[in-house]
């Protein structure tokens, strides 16, 4: 992933990107987990005014399997898809993790093992 | 005796209604509807019915002929709240429940040998993760003490087998999950099977004695799919068939979206506890309000009635149902959860009420606008959860032990069509998988706890009542060796 860029209008964000722009559901939820939840809002902060163009941008690419997509464009899901992971803990919990919440680890997702 | 002109609400072959409004305003539900009904074909499904006088005038809601639709389902919902749905069943009675099934080695026992390995179980698979003839998925049945391949045939039939190879009882498909082609071949010895179960290859066979390969086909495990969804039957000669055995439910929920809304996520997770307790977790919301407060607890604020949150509850003669309120416009509109509304679809906010009039009979049963979800019971271990017309959650429950179970929950959402799409799904998984962890929370510690000693019996409130039920359904089963009572 390093080698690659976000789109050209979203280069400001590579700093966030930098640490979010993680390709699969499990590496989210561990940085999530793994975070602050000062650095979940700076990153919730940041990117909440930027998602609107970044979702527009991203509604003139194919779904998920991410391959289908342009390098720069998967790396711009990538990081709209950890949003998509922090919202519960920034709108919800007020938390990273789910308040006394069962473990993730043991919460296996078969969905990442069987890829679509 | 009075007759009146009613839309109905559904019929099955014989006459028979679910439910219904009267153009007075009144709805009426379930079991207190006459018995003798004459449908006629019309617009709409409206038909003449007539009232016996048997009819309780109470049991005709509203008389009101000025109600508009949106009143009269405040109004319904007011009735319903007056409700204690319990009281509908005197048969099961209002006392307290016993904690020993949910301890007890023996007690275990009898359900593994006369309800688990004697009726329609769900795999939680659904007959699209077996695409092409020749693949198939091995699932193990700690329960019923083996391991089951689920193989699609030549003829695009879905076929379970016990997964054990009839030379000397080796493993015989040792993947979770493939694709055998031409057959599949036992590692031991070679012995190689078709997908319809024949033996068809058998190295040396004439090395053998009065032996006849017709004789060694895979042993069957009775399979059969009901919305795409794969059920089994470890008795080998099951008692009815599982539509038979589903009876209502197939009419409430025909028609629903279960062939258009794809698996989109998947959750196992071993637990260590008994699996009632796990069972138990997922056939009530009365824990709506507290463990998941941030996430349900403003949608089931209801000033009129603020303890009860039930629209309507239906026990069938295995299976069950609750409806329940919930009004997700009083859902935050967080910043997030409103471009995800802008770009896809979030459940958290929006339940998809547009055209109502037209969702299968049993989705939102009594079409209140204030409407959370459904669940249904599919005892013994199958939950359909519908939470929208775009959004429907199954669980599935298998006991390994009298300790273990496993527990897998599932999301079915529409398939993205663009990548912004692919990130409202995953706020909408994200949303679910968060509040399962807060499900899974309790799930140990309730074992933990009961164990202890602690409690002998608990005490079961009315939006509790299918825990009730399927107790007593559990008990009947026991009582009569596994037999429909
Ligand atoms: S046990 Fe399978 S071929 Fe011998
Ligand atoms: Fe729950």
């Amino acid at each position: 992933m390093a080698d690659t860029r976000l789109p050209e209008p979203f280069a400001d964000l590579e700093p966030l990107a930098a640490v979010w722009a993680l390709a699969t559901e499990t590496e989210r939820n561990q940085q999530r987990l793994s975070s602050t939840m000062a650095q979940i809002q700076a990153f919730y902060d940041t990117l909440l005014p930027r998602m609107e163009a970044v979702l527009t941008y991203l509604s003139t690419f194919p779904p998920e399997p991410p391959a289908a997509l342009p390098q720069e464009a998967r790396r711009l899901l990538y990081l709209a898809l950890a949003m998509a992971e922090i919202t519960t803990a920034v709108e919800l919990h007020q938390q990273p993790s789910v308040p006394a919440g069962f473990d993730p680890q043991r919460f296996i997702p078969d969905h990442e093992r069987t890829k679509r | 005796m009075f007759s009146s002109e009613v839309r109905l609400f559904g019929i099955r072959e014989e006459p028979y209604i679910i439910g219904i409004y009267l153009p007075t305003g009144a709805y009426l539900s379930t079991q207190r509807l006459p018995k003798i009904i004459q449908p006629q074909s019309a617009p709409y499904g409206a038909a003449s019915i007539v009232f016996p006088t048997e009819i309780e005038q109470d049991s005709v809601i509203f008389k009101d002929n000025t109600a508009t639709r949106d009143t009269m389902q405040d109004r319904v919902h007011t009735h319903a709240n007056g409700k204690r749905w319990t009281l509908d069943h005197p048969e099961l009675g209002t006392g307290t429940l016993p904690i020993t099934p949910y301890l007890s080695a023996e007690y275990f026992e009898q359900e593994r040998q006369k309800i688990f390995t004697r009726t329609w179980i769900s795999t939680g698979k659904k007959v699209e993760e077996i695409p092409q003839p020749g693949d198939y998925l091995v699932l193990d049945i700690a329960v019923g003490k083996t391991s089951v391949l689920l193989v699609r045939g030549k003829d695009g039939r879905v076929r379970g087998f016990h997964n054990v190879c009839k030379h000397r009882g080796n493993r015989l498909a040792w993947k979770d999950r493939g694709a055998c082609g031409t057959g599949l071949m036992c590692r031991f010895h070679g012995w190689t099977y078709a997908a319809d179960g024949r033996l068809i290859g058998v190295p040396e066979e004439d090395m053998f004695f009065d032996f006849d390969k017709r004789d060694y086909g895979l042993s069957p495990v009775a399979t059969d799919v009901w919305e795409g969804f794969i059920f089994i039957n470890l008795d080998p000669d099951p008692p009815e068939t599982l539509h038979q055995y589903l009876g209502e439910v197939v009419d409430l929920l025909r028609g629903y979206a279960f062939d258009r809304l794809p698996l989109s996520w998947s959750y196992t997770a071993e637990q260590k506890c008994n699996w009632r307790i796990l069972r138990d977790s997922q056939l009530e919301f009365y824990h709506g309000k507290a463990l998941h407060q941030q996430f349900a607890g403003k949608v089931m604020i209801n000033k009129q009635q603020p303890s009860c949150h039930v629209l309507d509850a239906k026990l069938f003669r295995r299976h069950s149902m609750m409806s329940f309120y919930g009004d997700r416009r009083n859902t935050q509109r967080t910043p997030m959860e409103l471009l995800m509304a802008q770009f896809g679809a979030s459940f958290k906010t929006f339940p998809g009420m547009r055209d109502m009039d037209r969702w299968p009979l049993g989705v939102n049963p009594t079409r209140s606008r204030q409407w959370f979800f459904d669940i249904y019971y599919i005892f013994p271990n199958f939950h359909l959860v519908i939470l929208s017309p775009f959004l429907f959650v199954a669980h599935t429950m298998l006991p390994e032990t009298v300790n273990r179970s496993t527990w897998n929950a599932r999301g079915y959402f529409p398939q993205p069509t663009t990548a912004a799409e692919s990130v409202t799904r995953e706020y909408n998984k994200c949303l679910a998988r968060d509040v399962w962890l807060e499900d899974g929370s309790t799930l140990e510690n309730t074992q933990r706890g009961i164990e202890s000693g602690v409690l002998s019996q608990y005490p079961v409130q009315d939006q509790e009542l299918l825990i009730r039920h399927a107790h007593k359904v559990a008990e009947e089963l026991l009582a009569n060796d596994g037999q429909a009572g």
